[in-house]
């Protein structure tokens, strides 16, 4: 069949969504609840506004707007469907919803580990949302009016770092059910209602799972990060005494060179590795697959003995995505960075141009 | 005057509702036997299509088009529900049907169900009804004594499961796809459509959603014939706020606003001078006097407002309900109904900043056009109408 998306004409198979039509033919369409197999139309942003062409055949930009907006994310396509991407009421749904997600929202940008990489930020960005009608932020309250009224806000705020895998902080969840989707547990649900809606675990207990790690990829702001001592990180990679050791797994470069992809040109990973101030980095090949204990146990003993270096000194980072190995640290393993820290560590210190730091 | 013939509330007060045997004494379930002796689901589906019969919680579908949508699916498994989940501020039309004839709800429920082919029924109860389950669970065991549920009903092939499931009274549960969901044990939020429930509900099986109303007319029409209805067709209103008779009334379709106050409510309460009506519960429009010449339309309840009333007391209790009641699956809805409240409480004080009436805007704007299901919408009718024709930010 054949749809008309802002006056041209596209193939379209029956079962389609808008959206997916969209993505296919380079028409761009801003999501932040969907992601690559999730659908939910919660986000509101993604609308699409629905016209009836003029009969005027040639005036084919003579369109009667009908007003209506159509989530793209979960409208099957039809024979004869007409749409337009970008109107003044698509514009004005997008920068009122997420003026309202914003106001919802921590806001706390400058401090956040997703700065830079946030969807939310980048759409707030480009739609220029600028006109805060909504609750003051923390930072700008001026009264104890405010006060009550934040309160009333940020009741329902979980914050959870008990865990040793996942940090969660509901104060950046933007409800956009991309983590309960995607869990294959099944850990996170909505509790509470309305307004007070929270994404969590069943009675707020502390997450208990496997740590596999797709709800923290998934996560469009920074409500679900890598847990980790970010502070000690940095003081340990900067610490001239300290030997800093980067065991890289199987797998890991593309995924850093996937984060980084607008952050820096440089493509291979070890100089990037060694710009951030590690001293020595182990790769993993496929032989060594299943012995991973056993090579970072050997650092911190054959390695040293062999380098005389006192084991006190040496650092050691397991850099790969399983960040279930995060729970598994001991006296030879002090750190597991995911893709996601490499690239956080990259965008504090600036930008790497042709393995140089430029700052 | 108006029309006298009563439908839903005939034997209302005259009949114990704790006892079947009453509600034989006067002729009930005598149209399930007419049903199960005489006629066929392809006759009754014509009978309530010829009827006219429409649904009485506020969407008004056709309800003999939404049967045959489903009786023309293939499935072997099919449901009907009776959405008794009424949770509009000042409706309570369908609980008096459960607490004072629970009978004729039952019977209107076999023969829809047994109609469309159902084998299993859902009476889909608001949580707060205690006593309205109480009534419904012994009405349902008598029936069953009395064979007029279970398996073969009244020795025909028929056969019938009736059961209660007791909602937590969320207001959102009353949309069909949200009550579905809380009766697949999921949380209760709508789904998009389609697939309609007509073709994939309950447990993905084509399924029914009728009002407890609607249902109640059911017994009427197969013992009277559909084209008597249509002269005849009633409609349940209640009438709460400021007039002299409060409560339910049973009233033609198609009677006026004012009607429906001066005559069924008996006008105004002595001393009160009438400002405006809200019809429709908390997601109502409001009308203004000389606007009231219009049909009834929409769930059935009137709210009088006087001119003592506080018109930003009353915003915060519309707005407030929103702000609880709305599911929180779609943005605009969850944020907007709670910034809704938040502007609602600065009017009450009287603070209210330019900064607010162009949220306020905003706000309304985005719930009309952009939220998931009509919860939305309905939540921006009565700001918008407060402020359209009361002049609230004037």
């Amino acid at each position: 069949m054949q749809i008309k998306i802002n006056n041209k004409k596209y193939a379209a198979k029956t079962g389609e969504t808008i959206f997916q039509v969209c993505m296919r033919n380079g028409i761009k369409v801003p999501t932040l609840c969907g992601s690559k197999d999730s659908h939910e139309g919660l986000c509101r942003i993604c609308v699409v506004e629905l016209v009836e062409t003029g009969r005027g055949g040639k005036d084919a930009l003579k369109c009667v707007s009908t007003g209506k907006l159509l989530t793209s994310c979960n409208t099957k396509v039809y024979a004869g469907l007409t749409i337009i991407t970008e109107s003044e009421n698509i514009s004005k749904a997008r920068r009122i919803n997420l003026e309202l997600l914003w106001a919802d929202h921590a806001g706390k940008c400058a401090t956040c580990k997703k700065n830079q990489i946030c969807e939310l930020q980048k759409l707030a960005q480009e739609y220029k949302i600028e006109n805060f009608h909504f609750v003051p932020r923390r930072g700008e309250m001026t009264n104890s009016e405010e006060q009550k009224l934040l309160r009333d806000n940020w009741s329902r705020v979980v914050v959870e770092n008990e865990n040793p895998c996942i940090s969660r902080n509901s104060e950046f969840c933007v409800e956009c059910r991309r983590c309960i989707n995607i869990c294959p547990e099944h850990k996170f649900g909505f509790n509470h209602r309305a307004g007070d809606v929270v994404v969590g675990t069943p009675y707020e207990k502390v997450l208990d799972c496997s740590f596999c790690g797709k709800c923290v990829e998934v996560c469009p702001v920074a409500a679900l990060t890598d847990q980790n001592d970010y502070a000690k990180i940095v003081e340990n990679l900067n610490d001239l005494k300290k030997f800093s050791v980067a065991i890289i797994d199987l797998g890991i470069e593309e995924k850093i060179q996937a984060q980084l992809k607008n952050i820096t040109q440089e493509k291979n990973v070890e100089k990037i590795l060694i710009e951030l101030g590690f001293e020595k980095i182990i790769k993993f090949t496929e032989k060594d697959e299943n012995k991973e204990d056993e090579i970072i146990e050997q650092i911190k003993t054959d390695y040293a003995r062999k380098e005389k270096i006192d084991p006190k000194n040496i650092c050691t980072f397991f850099v790969s995505s399983k960040i279930y190995k995060k729970a598994q640290k001991n006296k030879y393993l002090d750190y597991v960075l995911s893709e996601r820290e490499v690239a956080r560590l990259v965008r504090d210190k600036g930008k790497i141009v042709a393995g140089k730091v430029k700052r | 005057m108006l029309n006298n013939l009563k439908i839903i509330t005939e034997h209302w007060g005259k009949i114990n509702p704790l006892r079947i045997g009453d509600y034989l004494n006067v002729g009930g379930y005598s149209a399930l036997g007419k049903f199960v002796e005489k006629m066929d689901p392809q006759k009754v589906l014509e009978e309530v299509k010829l009827s006219g019969l429409t649904g009485r919680g506020g969407a008004g579908f056709s309800t003999g088009a939404k049967w045959e949508l489903v009786m023309a699916q293939k499935s072997k498994e099919k449901y009907f529900i009776c959405n008794l989940d009424e949770s509009e501020p000042g409706t309570y039309k369908d609980r008096m049907i459960a607490e004072n004839c629970p009978q004729t709800l039952l019977e209107g429920i076999i023969i829809s169900a047994l109609t469309i082919g159902a084998k299993k029924s859902y009476i889909y109860l608001n949580g707060s009804y205690a006593k309205a389950q109480e009534t419904l669970e012994r009405a349902i065991a008598q029936a069953k004594e009395h064979k007029f549920l279970g398996a073969k009903i009244l020795d025909s092939k028929y056969s019938l499961e009736i059961e209660i499931f007791s909602g937590a009274g969320a207001y959102i549960c009353g949309e069909e796809t949200a009550l579905i969901n809380s009766i697949e044990g999921n949380r209760g939020e709508p789904k998009i459509r389609p697939p309609y429930p007509t073709e994939a509900g309950l447990f993905d099986k084509p399924t029914v959603v009728n009002n407890a109303e609607t249902i109640a007319n059911i017994p009427w029409i197969i013992q009277n014939g559909g084209k008597k209805y249509v002269k005849n067709a009633t409609k349940l209103f209640v009438l709460g706020g400021s007039v002299k008779n409060r409560g339910v009334f049973e009233a033609p379709i198609g009677t006026t606003i004012k009607k429906a106050i001066t005559e069924l409510g008996g006008g105004m309460q002595k001393g009160k001078e009438f400002w405006f009506a809200q019809v429709g519960g908390a997601s109502g429009h409001l009308f203004l006097k000389k606007e009231l010449n219009v049909p009834m339309t929409g769930s059935g309840a009137i709210l009088v407002v006087d001119k003592t009333a506080n018109i930003y007391d009353l915003l915060l209790a519309w707005t407030g309900f929103f702000r609880r009641e709305s599911c929180g699956k779609c943005v605009p809805c969850r944020e907007g109904t709670f910034r809704l409240h938040e502007i609602a409480e600065r009017l009450v004080d009287g603070e209210i900043a330019q900064r607010d009436k162009e949220a306020l805007e905003d706000i309304l704007w985005t719930l009309e056009n952009t939220t998931f299901c009509p919860l939305g919408k309905f939540a921006a009718v009565a700001v918008r109408d407060a402020i359209d024709k009361l002049g609230i930010l004037k």
